[in-house]
């Protein structure tokens, strides 16, 4: 009998006690989507969370709330005096910076928080806003909240699209490295409902420095992922074609030193979509083929040029050339070498099938 | 002195290969990669391949003694030192698995506590599962090594899951190979010391292996599969990670699972957290079991009872480190002990035996 | 006129007990031939009326005799016998015999069987009901029982041995195995178990599974039962042994592993790849069964970052009137269903199914719209209920239903680390158990891949040439394995 009293009261006990641990209902938490940070007077920042509300039979609604201080934490400390529920951030989706903020303040502290906190995913998206990321958050995106909306916009822009590959971990990859630079989407708010992609910023040492629009970041797909796809157009005399490329690929070869020579092969397969001259023969294929070289070419060169003059790497030749390289000082190569380097774009595309018709 | 053990508690020679590769797998391997690339940096997967290399050889000298003295280790110094200090020295080995006991629980508490918990008390988790490793440990070692089987299958089964982050991987960090001297390589492998280390404890239940000299080869095919596993682990890190943000993470192997999406599950790190709830288990069982019956063979005291007491003295140690400094104290200290004991100890103690050897053959002869 | 040997006071004492019960008949008869008086006594409710007025008391009253090979011979019944010993009369008596007291017998009385058995009819089994096969079920009657088991296995190797268990019952119990492929230890210690059984009364053959398992302290059956004769029949052939139990339509089988509970018989009468499909099914059934309702109680209460993005929206929706936090509307909801069933169970067939109906439909509904549960945890709930149930063996699915609650209340004190913890202690206690000194987790632990071709799958006929290796069998092979795969060339 005793025992019986015994495993009785330990189990009433433990249900009770629930090991001492911090519940999170998941319907009684506000649970954040969306962060944006937006610059203010004296290092004080404003910081806006999009909290979905969700409805039975309804697309949620968003409600988003603000508040005020200099580091993340204190911001979401002010945000909470006016919550009514917990705010949680696991299942933080986005992270938005002004793009005032994030030229002049720099984002890294920021990013810090984000880090550190082991509710935080790492597939989440940053981007930077060109409006106060306020306005953003206060439109109607999509039919399943805005911080939902504003991550499939970027995630299927990457899969289908010209945005080269972007997240929390790749941005902290990046940027950890020696030798590149981070980069992240530009989005802006065009109406209510509408929200666009507009260009990609360029990040040195935790502040925007540059940035490119969308028509060419094409090209900068191909030079920054891995494995590239995307739309893109080539004019020749005959006509206009819609090139859509279906792989490509980028390899770095490391010809000479001192100083440092990089060649930057890069194989297109591509598609013809759409053409709006005639017929298309095997020699308006290969023209198109050796005009859409001159193109990437072209434009890759721009890129490259832009980046040395203004100090950032995000192609990473300079953890290329390391890792072609002994005892590699990283200090020589960002002071001078850097600067010297010479780099030649191979480009070498290959149409494969120009749709059904000819 | 010796003890006889009936032959139905003795296990299959085959079962050796999963004792020892759970052994070997515990909280290193979540975050070893620092330990292991402090002096390699990128070149420490040779390290790996390395200790693995070491490992062996010492295996090799293991059983080599133990086959000689024909039981477990306190037959081993009885062999050479005699009765009286034999016990006084495998005295010391009790409080050495003590101590590793209260530092795998300690690391996973930790781990628990800052990934999933954070206001969870140590004391009541630590309780929980002492209690749960009492149960295994009463059941007798043939349940313990039930465990083992079952705890082997995990990483088996969880490693496939970090080929998820091969979108993300850039192989090049580790380019150019060999950039560091060898001096660098071979400190990293002490680096890897408290990570590998388990397989040592061989040498206290090896009367429990039904015809052991079969068992030989599964105990070197054991270090093989834990190598092959470290090493797969630390080149997918290093791709993963700049040698900087490697360095900033405390649980690299953790930080790569934030990246991992399944249909039904966002975040795969929390179910990982749970689940080596049960590759740590055997790691504790065993250390205990060791510990408590080292204890009934020099002090004829029963296995049971110096279980509980064991139980209690881990419990109340673990409960008093309650900072990250005095954690990593703790297992810098284990680190250090178990390096000493497996590089240092046991090929003096092999060398004792040969001497040992000879001068009872002599003796015998003359 | 006493039967009894010697007319002694202890055996006086013996006949009033017997002549308290008012179906003891004493009847005095005489015989026409000789005009001798002969005394019939017996159970007037243990005794077949046809046979005693057809084939008993018309040869007695009009045929001759004056010995006991008179009686013999004119009687068209074999097993007449004499006793002298009070013990066995009683026993006689009260198994339905007649007892016959003639002067000239003196000291001896025959015993004339006559017994009559109220069984019921062979019926299609209830539990392990199976679509195609045969379907033949036990009954309570063991002779019958034995009969439909030795029509299956016509060999002389087929050894059946009886005991006698309880005081009061004296229960007949029947161990068979098969000679020369059993393995004898086994034999041995369930025989010594059996003999060992110091009960009162037994009424089925769960009460002798109770007794000598290995271990009492498990909710989980350490012997199979199965009321099928051609599954009994399958398994005495692959080298284990059943016990029979008089009054009881289960057999139990030794040894047995966790594995064997969650295959149905049926799986032999269809296609190996089809078979091993519902297997595996099976098994995956009753992992989501215990776990899945834990598995809701902590990613809501602690884990929410697991949930994907676009199942939170219905999830939290679903829960937004709720005020009980998860674990009790889990708590309330599993309650319900168990009652659901205990009462299902108890109520008559007709009234059963209106409250399943009801039950079912009118609360759950209602209580979704009353906002108590969710919807989601309702169907959760539903499904996991469903899922226990494709257990072939009732007992098991018991077990898997009583398994679910430590892992919700572990799950609500500590989240997935608790249903780890669960797990932890679950998977020992399997590794703890054994079956006549067999590990209960073979063929996954200890690992014997030979084995695995009829656990969790079932691999086709000609592949299954050897006998399980756990039962630890004299001879291995069941057919020489050569002949049954030939391989042929293309075109052959």
């Amino acid at each position: 009998m005793e025992k019986v009293r015994k495993c009785f009261s330990i189990l009433l006990i433990s249900i009770l006690l629930t090991g001492c641990v911090k519940r999170e209902v998941v319907d009684d938490i506000y649970l954040v989507e969306g962060i944006g940070f937006d610059g203010g007077e004296k290092g004080e920042l404003t910081g806006t969370v999009m909290i979905p509300v969700f409805l039975k039979d309804k697309p949620p609604e968003n409600l988003t709330l603000t508040g005020s201080g200099s580091v993340t934490k204190s911001i979401l400390q002010n945000i909470q005096r006016e919550a009514a529920f917990p705010i949680s951030m696991g299942g933080l989706g986005v992270i938005l910076f002004e793009r005032k903020l994030a030229e002049n303040g720099g984002i890294l502290h920021l990013v810090d928080a984000f880090q550190r906190d082991p509710a935080v995913g790492t597939g989440i998206i940053i981007a930077i806003t060109e409006r106060p990321t306020k306005e953003i958050f206060s439109g109607h995106y999509g039919i399943r909240g805005n911080a939902n909306h504003i991550s499939h916009l970027i995630k299927h822009n990457i899969k289908v699209d010209d945005l080269p590959t972007t997240n929390f971990q790749r941005f902290l990859a990046d940027f950890y490295q020696n030798g590149k630079s981070p980069y992240l989407p530009i989005i802006d708010k065009i109406t209510d409902e509408d929200l666009r992609i507009t260009g990609i910023a360029f990040i040195r040492y935790g502040y925007v420095v540059d940035s490119i629009e969308m028509k060419d970041a094409f090209f900068l797909k191909l030079l920054v992922d891995k494995y590239s796809n995307g739309l893109k157009r080539v004019k020749i005399e005959e006509g206009e074609a819609a090139v859509r490329n279906i792989r490509s690929k980028h390899k770095l070869k490391l010809v000479n030193r001192n100083p440092y020579e990089v060649h930057i092969e890069i194989n297109v397969e591509g598609i013809i979509n759409e053409f709006t001259g005639n017929k298309i023969t095997p020699e308006i294929m290969e023209k198109l083929e050796k005009q859409f070289m001159n193109d990437i070419e072209k434009e890759c060169m721009k890129l490259v040029n832009r980046f040395k003059e203004k100090d950032i790497d995000p192609i990473g030749i300079g953890h290329f050339v390391k890792s072609r390289t002994r005892h590699f000082d990283f200090d020589k190569w960002m002071k001078e070498e850097y600067k010297n380097l010479i780099v030649r774009v191979i480009p070498n595309v290959r149409i494969a099938e120009s749709g059904v018709i000819q | 002195m010796k003890d006889v053990i009936p032959d139905r508690k003795k296990i299959a020679p085959f079962l050796l290969f999963y004792i020892l590769s759970t052994m070997q797998v515990g909280v290193g391997i979540l975050g070893y990669q620092n330990f292991v690339s402090q002096f390699a940096g990128y070149d420490a997967w040779i390290s790996v391949i390395l200790s693995g290399l070491f490992i062996m050889g010492i295996l090799y000298l293991i059983f080599k003694m133990l086959e000689i003295a024909d039981g477990d280790l306190l037959d081993i110094h009885t062999y050479i030192f005699g009765r009286k200090l034999s016990k006084i020295l495998t005295s010391i080995f009790i409080l050495y698995y003590c101590l590793i006991v209260i530092t795998i629980i300690r690391n996973y508490i930790e781990m628990v506590q800052v990934w999933m918990f954070p206001i969870i008390q140590v004391f009541w988790l630590a309780l929980t599962i002492l209690i749960m490793c009492i149960y295994i440990v009463k059941s007798g070692f043939r349940t313990i090594v039930g465990i083992c089987f079952f705890s082997f299958l995990l990483p088996f089964v969880i490693a496939p899951v970090f080929l998820f982050t091969l979108p993300y991987a850039d192989f090049s960090n580790m380019l150019p190979i060999m950039d560091h001297s060898i001096v660098d390589i071979i400190r990293g492998v002490k680096g890897m010391m408290f990570t590998i280390t388990g397989f040592e404890m061989i040498l206290f239940f090896y009367p429990f292996i039904k015809d052991p000299r079969t068992s030989r080869k599964w105990g070197y095919f054991s270090i093989l599969a834990t190598i092959i596993l470290y090493l797969y682990l630390i080149v997918l890190t290093f791709a993963y990670f700049p040698p900087d943000q490697l360095v900033k993470n405390i649980w690299p192997t953790l930080t790569m699972w934030k990246i991992i999406r399944f249909p039904f599950i966002e975040r795969f790190e929390y179910i990982g957290i749970a689940a080596w709830l049960l590759i740590i288990l055997p790691n504790v069982c065993l250390s205990l079991w060791i510990a408590s019956r080292l204890c009934k063979r020099i002090f004829k005291v029963s296995q049971k009872g110096s279980l509980y007491f064991i139980v209690l003295v881990c419990l109340v140690a673990t409960s008093f480190l309650l900072t990250r400094e005095q954690v990593t104290f703790v297992t810098d200290i284990a680190g250090q002990m178990s390096f000493y004991f497996i590089f240092v100890y046991i090929p003096f103690l092999f060398i004792a035996t040969l001497i040992a050897k000879k001068v009872r053959n002599h003796g015998k002869g003359s | 006129m006493s039967f009894f040997k010697k007319n002694n006071s202890q055996n006086l004492s013996i006949q009033e007990v017997f002549l308290k019960s008012e179906d003891f008949k004493q009847i005095q008869f005489v015989n026409e031939k000789t005009n001798k008086p002969f005394t019939l006594t017996y159970f007037s409710t243990l005794i077949d009326e046809k046979i005693f007025q057809e084939n008993i008391l018309s040869y007695l009253q009009n045929r001759e005799f004056h010995t006991f090979e008179d009686i013999k011979k004119i009687l068209p019944i074999q097993e007449v016998e004499l006793i002298d010993d009070n013990k066995k009369l009683e026993e006689k008596l009260l198994n339905g015999d007649i007892l016959l007291t003639f002067e000239a017998f003196k000291d001896e009385v025959l015993s004339i069987p006559c017994k009559k058995e109220y069984t019921r009819s062979m019926s299609v089994p209830e539990v392990e009901f199976s679509v195609v096969g045969p379907k033949e079920a036990f009954v309570e009657s063991i002779n019958q029982n034995i009969n439909l088991i030795r029509k299956r296995l016509p060999i002389k190797e087929l050894i059946i041995k009886e005991y006698e268990v309880g005081k009061l019952s004296k229960t007949r119990v029947a161990v068979l195995h098969i000679e020369g492929l059993t393995n004898e230890e086994d034999v041995k210690t369930i025989r010594q178990r059996i003999e060992n059984i110091d009960f009162d009364h037994l009424n089925d053959s769960s009460y002798i599974e109770q007794i000598i398992a290995d271990n009492t302290n498990s909710p989980f059956p350490q012997f199979l039962d199965t009321e099928r004769p051609d599954r009994v029949t399958s398994i005495l052939a692959q080298g284990k042994i059943a016990v029979l139990v008089d009054g009881s339509p289960h057999a139990l089988i030794a040894p047995t592993t966790l594995v064997e509970f969650f295959g149905a018989f049926e799986d032999y009468f269809l296609n190996w790849m089809i078979s091993s499909f519902f297997r595996l099914l099976r098994l995956f059934a009753v992992t989501f069964s215990i776990l899945v309702t834990p598995m809701y109680v902590a990613v809501l209460t602690y884990h929410y970052e697991i949930i994907p993005q676009d199942l939170i929206g219905i999830l939290v929706a679903s829960r937004r009137q709720i005020p009980f936090p998860p674990i009790l509307e889990v708590l309330i909801l599993e309650t319900t269903i168990e009652l659901l069933r205990e009462a299902g169970a108890r109520l008559p067939t007709k009234v059963g199914q209106t409250i399943g109906i009801v039950g079912g439909i009118v609360i759950g509904t209602a209580s979704v719209e009353a906002g108590l549960t969710s919807n989601v945890l309702l169907i959760f709930i539903a499904l996991a209920a469903l899922a226990s149930f494709t257990t072939p063996v009732y007992k098991i699915g018991n077990t898997i239903r009583l398994m679910r609650f430590p892992f919700i209340i572990l799950a609500d004190i500590w989240g997935l680390l608790g249903i780890a913890i669960a797990f932890c202690v679950l998977l020992t206690h399997l590794l703890r158990l054994t079956s006549l000194g067999r590990p209960y987790l073979e063929p996954i632990y200890p690992l014997r891949i030979s084995d695995f071709k009829d656990s969790i799958i079932r691999l086709p006929f000609y592949k299954q040439s050897k006998r399980p290796l756990y039962s630890r069998t004299n001879n291995v092979n069941r057919f020489s394995s050569n002949e049954a795969q030939k391989k042929k060339d293309i075109d052959e």
